[in-house]
């Protein structure tokens, strides 16, 4: 695959060239092969540190290691295949989003699957996914994700059967009357 | 529901900071980086003909014991996804390096599995018929779907599909 230099290059002209040197992103992929497929790629893009689990019990130790102090360098993304030998990527999310500590909680994730179908977008986006890509990888598709996570985050709504990004990509315009018996309480950290 | 139930969290953009990003301007990564990570991506090639042999002995394995250990819903289980999880590993590294026939296969066997009933000897022909149908097309290094060996390969699977289903 081909990278487009020249429409990178008018990108270049309005924005920030970011530093990837201080991320650390957690590769979850049970074949050895596309991990380190996943992980050079990311690397040779300037991630600073990747770390990889091979199965479900795995992922949730690394993101406990790393993420459970408050102290040293959290894991800051996760890519995060669907079919593992112990269980779904849809377990590991799961957990993620139901875990008290903010910073298991709130990491992004990208569900990174060969499978294709809306009823993996939909139960990804369902339990809280932030990006969701289509196997074969490709640097250009991960730069899209991430880019996508870094400039246009969006806010996580936290309900009694829901936790994850605002499933709501775009606010539309309502005029109409808000009926809305239990408004939501909106929380901006400073 | 009270109105705590739901909570709307706007939260610090951290990553954006971490990354050097500034305000509400969007950035870019590096396309030279980009570049070298899709190049990295390329070059793991020259692997391929070795991982997908070692992945497709596994299928063979996983497909025998499968069979050798019916009647252990456990071991059933662990066998029957061993085998689901091989065939969609084959699917994604073929289709990564464009091996067309080879995810073609891995695709059609890793659902196959998704239906498969292993004590049923028409579904045991027709896993049987992926696995022969994979090594062929390895050993005869068939990339794309066109050319008339990979057809003449889908057809053989396809009429074992077809012969043995209507069994």
């Amino acid at each position: 695959m081909e990278i487009d230099l020249n429409q990178q290059s008018k990108k270049e002209q309005s924005g920030t060239a970011y530093n990837l040197g201080d991320f650390k992103i957690l590769v979850v992929e049970d074949s050895p092969f596309i991990a380190n497929l996943l992980g050079s790629c990311l690397m040779e893009m300037g991630v600073g540190s990747v770390i990889k689990a091979g199965n479900v019990r795995d992922a949730k130790d690394k993101i406990l290691s790393n993420n459970a102090m408050t102290s040293g360098q959290n894991i800051d993304m996760i890519i995060l295949d669907w079919l593992m030998p112990d269980g779904t990527g849809g377990d590991v999310l799961k957990w993620i989003r139901g875990h008290k500590n903010a910073s298991i909680k709130f990491v992004p994730v990208v569900i990174c699957s060969a499978y294709t179908s809306t009823e993996l977008v939909y139960e990804s986006r369902d339990l809280g996914a932030n990006e969701v890509m289509v196997k074969p990888v490709s640097a250009e598709k991960i730069t899209q994700r991430m880019l996508h996570i870094i400039d246009h985050p969006r806010p996580y709504v936290q309900a009694p059967d829901f936790v994850g990004p605002d499933r709501r990509r775009r606010t539309l315009p309502f005029d109409g009357e808000d009926r809305r018996k239990n408004k939501p309480e909106v929380i901006s950290e400073s | 529901m009270s109105k705590s139930d739901v909570k709307i969290i706007h939260r610090k953009n951290k990553l954006k900071a971490k990354a050097g990003g500034e305000g509400g301007k969007g950035g870019y990564i590096d396309p030279r980086a980009v570049a070298r990570g899709q190049a990295s991506i390329e070059q793991q090639e020259e692997n391929y003909a070795d991982e997908v042999q070692i992945i497709l002995t596994k299928i063979d394995s996983a497909w025998d014991d499968l069979k050798n250990e019916q009647g252990d819903p456990k071991k059933e289980k662990q066998n029957l996804s061993t085998l689901h999880n091989y065939a969609n590993n084959i699917k994604d590294i073929a289709k990564t390096f464009d091996y067309e026939l080879m995810s073609y296969f891995g695709e059609s066997l890793r659902d196959f599995c998704e239906k498969l009933n292993v004590a049923n000897p028409v579904h045991q022909v027709i896993v049987k018929a992926h696995i022969d149908v994979m090594w062929a097309a390895f050993k005869t290094n068939i990339k794309g779907e066109g050319s008339r060996e990979a057809e003449e390969l889908k057809i053989i699977l396809n009429k074992a599909i077809e012969k043995h289903s209507k069994a």
